[in-house]
This record gives C-alpha cells, structure tokens and sequence, in this order.
C-alpha cells in the first residue's frame, strides 16, 4: 500500500511541481475524481501538489521527512501545532525551515513572535540548496522491485528474509517535494528580500487589557492576519482573477507569558479560553483561505494536560519535539545517534473518514547540517567487540521504560 | 431493606437515590412513585430530567390521578414565556403553594427528578436549607429525590446526603438485568442500620430483592464454592477431546514436520557422498575457553 | 452510513425510532467518524437535519458525504439540511471590525457566560420550519439535529453547566415534543481517573450528557496501545429499556476506519489477526 501511494504520489507531482521525475509505470489505480477537481483548479499555484489521499492542497513543510511523516504535507487550510523542545531550538529550526521553503517557491509569509522581531527570524533563514536536484535523488530513490540491476548485485542472504519489505530507517517519499537546505548559512538577503513577507510585531500592537476569554494581543495577531488576507487576495471567496498564491503563516511560541498569556504560568490560568478561542478563530480564517500556518507552543510549561488536548484538537496537525539536550537521555546509548524525539500527536482527516496513520510511532530526528531528518527509531548496529553482555542489559532497560512511557506499545 | 422502604417512608423522611452513569436510578425512583401511588397516597413530582411520558410510562390509570406531574422538563429555565415550573422556583414558598393548590388535605410525598438539576442551578447550601425547610413544614409528607452523584463535587453531594433520612446507592449488578443497592437508614433514635442487596425492577415497576441481607453473610460460602467453578471453563480450545476427535488429531500432519524418512533421507547421506575429514593440528588456534565470552560455558 | 453499525443498533433508514438521543463520546482518539455515518444515515432516511458544524468547514462535511453517497448541497437546496458553518459564523464575532451579524447563532462568542440560549433559538427554529409544507416543497421526515462537536463550546469560554443546559432545551425540544433524534459529539482527553471532584471542564460534561442521553456509544483506544488495523474500540451502551431486556446493556465492538466507511467486528476478529 505505502509503496503503491509513493508511486501515485509520482505520478501525480511530475506535472505538478515539475520537479519529480518521469514515472516508471502507471499503475491501475487511477481514480479520476480527484485529480480532475485539483488540476483544473489549483495546479498553477508553485509549490503545491495534490495529495493523494483527498485530493486536498499541499505545500512542503521545507523538511522532507516531515512531509511525508504528514501523509505529503501541510495542507492548504491548515494549522501544524509544534510543541516546542525545551530550548525551543528544533522547533524554531522547523519554523524557519517552512518559511525558508515559503522563500524559494515564492509564497508569501506572515510572521508573529512576541519574543523577538519577526526579522530576526527572517535573517535567521537558511540557505537553500539549489543545486542538489540530481544529487539527493540517486541516494534517496527507494528501489523497486524488480529492477535488473538490483538482481545482479544483490547481496545474498538467506532466503527466509528475501521477501520481507526493505527497512528504510529515514523517512522519505520516492518524489521530490521540498527543497534541501544548508543551516550552517542563512539566506541570501537579495532571495530573502524577493519574498513579500508580513510582519506582526506584538510591542507594535499591544495594549494589555484583556478579558478572561479574550486576549487583546490575539485579538489584535487575528485581526491583523485577516487584514492580510484580505488585502493580498487570499481569500477563497475572492474573484479568481489574477494568479493566486499561498500565505505561510509562523506563529512563534502562541502561549507563551510574552503574549500576555498566564496559560504557562498558572496551574488555574485566567485566560484558560484565549487560546483556544484564537486557534478558532484561525482555523476558522486558514479554511476559507489560500493560507497554512505553523504554530510553535511551549507545550512543556502547561500543566493542564486537558487544555493543552483541546489545543491539539484545535490545530490539525500536531507534533511534538523533545531534545536530549539536557535530558538524561544524552547519555542513553539507544539515542546517541539522534537529537531528539519526535511524537506525531494528531493526524487530520480533512475531507475524507479515514486518517493516514504512520505505520509507526517511535521516532527520533537529527539535525544534519543539510537536513533535518525524521527515522525509525532503532538501536544503533552493534558494530564494536567490546560489548559485554552486562551493558546490553543496561541497553534494554533503558529501552524498556521509554517505550511504555510514551504507550507507543506497537503490535 | 429495600422493600420495607419501598413499603412507606417515615413523616418527615427525606429519602435519597444515588446514582451514577453506569446504572440510572430512575425506574427504582418510578418503583417507589408507583409504590406510593399504591398505598394511595398524593405524589407530586418535580420533573426536571425526562418528559412527563417517559416518567409516567408504566404507571397505570386510577392510580395516576393521585399523581401530579409538575413538568419542568420542556423549560426549566424560563427561556420560553410560559414555564409551568422553573427551577427558580425551588422554595419553599413555591413549592408549598404547588403542593397546595392541588388541595388534599392529606399530606402528599415530593418526589424529585432530578435533585442534580436543581444542585446546577442553586448553590447547594439553599438547596439543603430548602430541603430542611420541606420536611418540617408541614406540606410534604416526605421527600424522595433522584441525585446523579457523579455530576456534583463531593462536598456537596455529602452535605445532600448528610441530610437524608434514607440513602440508596445504586449501582449495576452482576447480572444485566440486575443491580445493587447499598442502603443507610438513620432513625430517630440516631440507629443506623446499613445492609446491601441485590434487587431487579420488573416491567410494572414493582422491586424484586434477588438477596436478602440476613442471607448474604451465609450465602458467603456457598458463593465461594461456586467461585471455585472450573477454570477449564471457558476456554477457546478444547480439553475433553472425544475418542473419535483424538484419533483425527492424530493423524494430523503439523506444517514443517517431515516424517521419518525424509528425516534420515536429509540426515544421513547415503552412500557415494563424500564425507569431510579433519583433524586439527597445531596451528588450529582451539581455545577451550569461549572467545566471544558469549556463551554459558 | 456504516451498513454494519446499522446493524449493530438494529436501526435503519426506514424507520426511525422517535425521541433517541445518541451520545457519540470518545476518549483520546476519535469519533467523528461516527458523526459522517448519522449524518448520512439521516438524511437517506428523509428527516429534517439540523446540523451544527462546529470544528470544520461545510467543505469538508460535504466531501466526506460525497463519499458516503450523499450529497449535501442538495440536501441543503431541498430544505432539508439546515447547516451551521460555525467556523464562519464565529469569524464576525471574533474579529470585531466586521460587524455584519447575519445570524444571532453564535453569539455567546461575545459574552460565552450568557449561555447558548441563541444556539438554541437557532436550533429550535431550523427544526420547526420542517413542520409546514411551503408551498409545494418535499415534506421531510421528524428533525434531527447534529452536533460536532460540543467539546469546543468548552474550548470557546462556556462552560460545562451552559452546554449541559443547551442539550437539555434541545432534547426537550427535539426528541420530546417533536419526536426527533439528537446526535452530540463529545471529546475527552484525560484519563478516566485522573479529574475527581465533578471537575468542571469535559469530564463533567461528559458524565451529565451521559445521564441524558438514551443511547451512548463511546470510542476509546486499543487498552494494548497503537494498532495500524484495529483503529480502537467502541462500546455501545443502552440507556433505556429495549423491550424486556435488561436496563442498560453493553456491547464491545473494534472498529476500523476505510475510505468510505467503517466496519466493525467482536474484540479480537478482526481479518489482521484471523
């Protein structure tokens, strides 16, 4: 099924995004209905493809892995919820890597953060690698099966294993989505300067008198958003006259005491609703518009743990990053190899019954100086000779309590 | 104790049923509704939970004309023009005029359904006050009051419960159509007499205790003995196979098994195949001991 | 509409039992799968439909019951779908500077202590036009009205006791005096033990509808953790006494979610594992 889906997903980007590349084979599959409803209508915007599943519009998340950990993307209308790591040093990466992506396809973006100037994301971008087309493609292409010269130099083993399906740990699609980039640089200021990018600055706007339900600063990012919408066309209601085009909307640590918000800070916070009542209100803006947002949270410093559930159930995308750093999970030799884990806490169904479910939920993620990169997690190959029995025992104790800690208990 | 109660409520006795949402205590409420009505005594209900239809399904004709159904239900909350009885209303003055006006001089029982809906609304020291206030006034005979426990805080559901005379808890039983009732009865004399039982409400309302409390520490025996039933009971395979059913498991040929002689076939080359011959010599490193330190030797 | 749930609650699109009001409740996963299949189940069985649509666009509802087989702009057309898109409605009332108040409906996003006696008015008055036949117009069947889902009343400032309130009204309104069916969505997240007290907040709104409602279906988790064929279980509840049956009765069921329906099987059934 998976490798049925990344084939389709082929076929169907090759003309989208023009980057993916010829199909191989057509496969029977072919239902008509979606793609007569995403071609005719949607298919000129850059950096979009349909999405198999629904037919729905998706834009890259600028990390590949993550894309297709989301069933292809971020579809258009929606709100990714990033529960930041403790340092809030991954999440912003991933924030930026989705603006950065805005930057090369051209879309436009809205930025909000309470704690520093939205520039200072913006400079923070990282560069795009633009050249990489031909070079990832080679190592990144999962074989087929039945290729001939996979049958000549294949490795013989036993045949009791020869059927299983080949384990590839990194998560990634056949096609070409995204871009790749370079975090060691940050973005040229004459490509950054290209992209038309608004900015939503909380001391410009902020007047701290609230009530309990309703938070002026969210109010005020809201309303601002709306503006934005409105004005740039990317209203769905709009006349479909000029050529249209995605906003990327980043909201930088929502919740967090800089917007004036005591969720983080209270067991029994006053504005239990602000929130909640903003990401409404933003769901409510992104489903009637040409525009998809990624909202980071510091999840960690919320108590309530049935709160911070009617704030996932408000995005539709929801992960969750926890970074090693500081933890005493560095040291567990299971992890040396990641920085982090990464929980897939919600999938949307968006038009359709069924959600597309990772077939998997124990993850981790690095961060490469080229990539970002979500896989399986797995212990390490056991490669020294001086491994005795005892610090294998260590090993799987320590594999033990993570597992029924985060209840990812896989048949 | 159940059906002593279900037998008559003392003067001025406030009787509550507690439930929650695993079992409803309703139809034992309609039971004690129709018991009363029984003993032809004046039942006004208060109607908060369920239409007036759903309460007064099962009770038959001449008797509910002693029943009057004070129907909160459709609005309980005044949000429409005309409502015949809003949980405002819960005082003792209201309450004492509505028992009034159906003028019988005899003193009729008040039955509550919901007491939950009323604690929503009134802060729950007004509504004991007002409780208080009934069964010493005069008006009402006695009180029985519905109360989803699960619904309320657990001060203010002990504060309610404080005040009854009679407290029924119920819960599922162990069978489906059966549940249990944990009673507490206070006297005047300050005895308090508490017992558990199983019972089953029938179709026309009327409670049939399945044990009786006497019998329930000497049923304990018996119980256990059953407790100690088979435990090859229940089991997704068979144990008891039958003469015929053992044979044709028998012949049974289990995937992977080869018979014998494909075994010795596989096993013991015939004759013609070569054999390999070894010896070691001195420059085989042979350690006795495990190199890799991997095994139990 | 799920051919074997209906089969399940030995209902069916023909005969509508009047006056039912199912609880679709789920813990730490979802049930707005279930919300698609009484929504189409309705409407092929040619009752009026109020729905309320709080957590997603018209949109999306639709598309899913494209899939479904039935369609809802013609449904809307005929005048049997009164639809609530209350992602849009909320947007005038949030965002104060458009002050276009079409419908009085979502109100309480003003002032969410007020209470939902708008949404009621809103939903009393949608399910009382099906009564006349304006002129020449089809004839529907009794209301029903939809909610999806009542936890985000909660998640937008009311409180627990207002919800409660407002399905109270409906359920009066609705199942009683017109002799409809009521369908509500409600989401959990906690674990069952952890909340005591009648916390205010989901639990409790949980526990009061679960007191209203005639038939509770409630969607959890496989207790075993995460499954990739088995998307969790359901357990179906009835409140009320069905025949000479027992009081309340429960049933299991596991449960997988498909493209274009759902099916259900007995704990441990199902075709991954047989």
């Amino acid at each position: 099924m998976c490798n049925n889906i990344d084939v389709i997903i082929s076929n169907m980007a090759a003309p989208v995004s023009g980057m993916g590349e010829a199909p191989a084979e057509r496969l029977p599959i072919n239902s008509t209905s979606f793609q007569k409803k995403t071609r005719s209508k949607l298919v000129s915007i850059p950096g979009t493809r349909p999405s198999v599943q629904n037919g729905q519009l998706l834009v890259s998340t600028g990390v590949t892995s993550l894309d297709y950990l989301l069933g292809g993307g971020l579809a258009v209308g929606t709100v990714l919820l990033i529960e930041e790591d403790r340092y809030d040093s991954y999440s912003r990466m991933i924030l930026k890597y989705f603006l950065a992506e805005g930057v090369v396809c051209r879309h436009e973006l809205f930025v909000a953060t309470a704690q520093d100037n939205p520039d200072d994301i913006l400079q923070e971008l990282p560069a795009p690698i633009l050249d990489d087309v031909a070079v990832p493609k080679a190592v990144e292409q999962p074989r087929l099966t039945g290729e001939p010269q996979d049958s000549l130099d294949a490795m013989k083993i036993a045949w009791r294993y020869q059927h299983l399906p080949k384990v590839q740990s990194a998560l990634a699609s056949s096609s070409r989505f995204g871009h790749y980039y370079d975090v060691s640089k940050t973005m040229e200021a004459e490509i950054r300067q290209a992209a038309k990018c608004h900015r939503f600055c909380l001391p410009d706007h902020v007047t701290p008198s609230s009530t309990a339900h309703r938070l002026e600063s969210y109010s005020a990012l809201l309303k601002s958003l709306q503006e934005v919408i409105h004005r740039e066309g990317f209203d769905l209601a709009a006349p479909m006259s000029k050529s249209r085009n995605i906003l990327r909307v980043g909201l930088h640590s929502l919740g967090s005491a800089l917007w004036g918000d005591d969720l983080c800070c209270h067991d029994k916070p006053r504005h239990r609703h602000a929130l909640t009542t903003f990401l409404y209100g933003l769901r409510a803006l992104l489903r009637s518009s040409l525009s998809v947002a990624v909202v980071t949270l510091p999840s960690h410093l919320i108590q309530d743990r049935a709160l911070m559930g009617s704030i996932t159930r408000l995005c539709d995308n929801a992960i969750a990053l926890e970074s090693f750093k500081g933890s005493e999970r560095e040291t567990n030799p299971l992890y040396k190899d990641y920085h982090g884990l990464l929980y897939v806490r919600q999938v949307p169904h968006l038009n359709c019954l069924a959600s597309q479910l990772p077939d998997h939920k124990d993850l981790a993620f690095k961060l490469k100086r080229k990539q970002f990169s979500i896989e399986r997690l797995h212990l390490p190959p056991d490669l020294s000779e001086t491994v005795s029995r005892v610090s294998r025992g260590e090993l799987a104790s320590a594999c033990g309590p993570s597992a029924s800690g985060t209840k990812n208990l896989d048949f | 104790m159940l059906s002593e109660l279900l037998q008559g409520i003392e003067t001025g006795g406030l009787l509550i049923i507690q439930d929650s949402c695993s079992y409803s205590g309703r139809d034992l409420l309609r039971s004690f509704i129709a018991a009363a009505l029984n003993r032809e005594e004046e039942v006004h209900v208060l109607c908060f939970d369920v239409s007036e239809d759903e309460l007064t399904d099962g009770l038959k004709p001449p008797a509910t004309q002693r029943l009057h159904v004070h129907n909160a239900y459709p609005d309980p909350l005044g949000w429409t023009d005309h409502p015949a009885f809003a949980v405002q209303q819960f005082r003792l003055e209201d309450l004492t005029d509505l028992v009034k006006q159906a003028s019988q001089p005899k003193p009729a029982t008040l039955v509550i359904d919901s007491l939950s809906w009323v604690l929503r609304h009134a802060a729950p020291p007004a509504v004991c006050r007002t409780l208080q206030q009934l069964r010493k006034g005069g008006a009402v005979r006695a009180v029985v009051a519905l109360l989803h426990a699960d619904m309320h805080q657990r001060g203010t559901v002990g504060s309610v419960c404080h005040l009854a005379s009679s407290l029924v808890a119920v819960a599922p039983g162990p069978k489906g159509n059966e549940a249990v009732a944990k009673i507490t009865k206070r006297s005047k004399s300050g005895k308090v007499a508490q017992d558990e039982e199983t019972f089953c409400i029938t179709e026309d309302l009327t409670v049939a205790v399945l044990s009786r409390p006497s019998s329930l520490p000497e049923a304990k025996p018996n119980g256990s003995e059953e407790e100690q039933a088979d435990p090859t009971a229940n089991l997704t395979f068979n144990l008891r196979l039958s003469e015929s059913e053992l044979e044709a498991k028998q012949k049974l040929t289990l995937p992977f098994v080869f018979s014998k002689e494909k075994k010795t076939a596989l096993l013991h080359p015939g004759p013609g195949s070569g054999r390999i011959l070894y010896e070691p010599d001195a420059n085989d490193d042979y350690d006795q001991e495990d190199p890799d330190d991997d095994l139990d030797v | 509409m799920f051919t074997e749930l209906n089969s399940i609650l030995s209902s069916s699109p023909d005969s509508v039992t009047p006056g039912e009001f199912i609880l679709v409740s789920d813990r730490q996963s979802d049930a707005s799968f279930l919300i698609h299949h009484f929504l189409s189940f309705y409407l092929r069985s040619r009752c009026k439909v109020v729905f309320l649509g709080l957590v997603q666009s018209f949109r999306h509802y639709s598309a899913v019951s494209q899939r479904l087989g039935v369609s809802l702009t013609q449904a809307k057309e005929k005048g049997q779908l009164v639809f609530m898109e209350g992602l849009k409605e909320s947007l005038s009332v949030l965002i104060p500077q458009a002050d276009n108040t079409e419908s009085q409906a979502m109100n309480f996003l003003r002032d969410p202590p007020v209470g939902l006696r708008s949404l009621y008015e809103f939903v009393r008055s949608g399910a009382v036009g099906s009564g006349r036949a304006e002129d020449g117009a089809e004839e529907w069947g009794p209301p029903v009205l939809l909610v999806d889902d009542v936890s985000v009343l909660l998640s937008l400032g009311v409180d627990a006791g207002a919800v409660l309130d407002f399905s109270h009204y409906c359920r009066a309104a609705v199942c009683s005096q017109m002799k409809g069916n009521m369908v509500m969505l409600v989401r959990c997240n906690g674990e069952e033990e952890e909340e005591e007290d009648g916390e205010e907040g989901a639990e409790a709104l949980l526990k009061g509808l679960t007191h209203q409602c005639s038939l509770n279906l409630h969607v959890q988790g496989l207790p075993t953790g995460y499954c990739k064929d088995i998307h969790g279980q359901v357990e179906v509840c009835w409140k009320r006494r069905q025949g000479d049956g027992p009081h309340t009765q429960r049933n299991l069921f596991q449960y997988k979610v498909h493209d274009k329906g759902a099916s259900f099987f007995p704990r441990g059934t199902s075709s991954a594992v047989l």
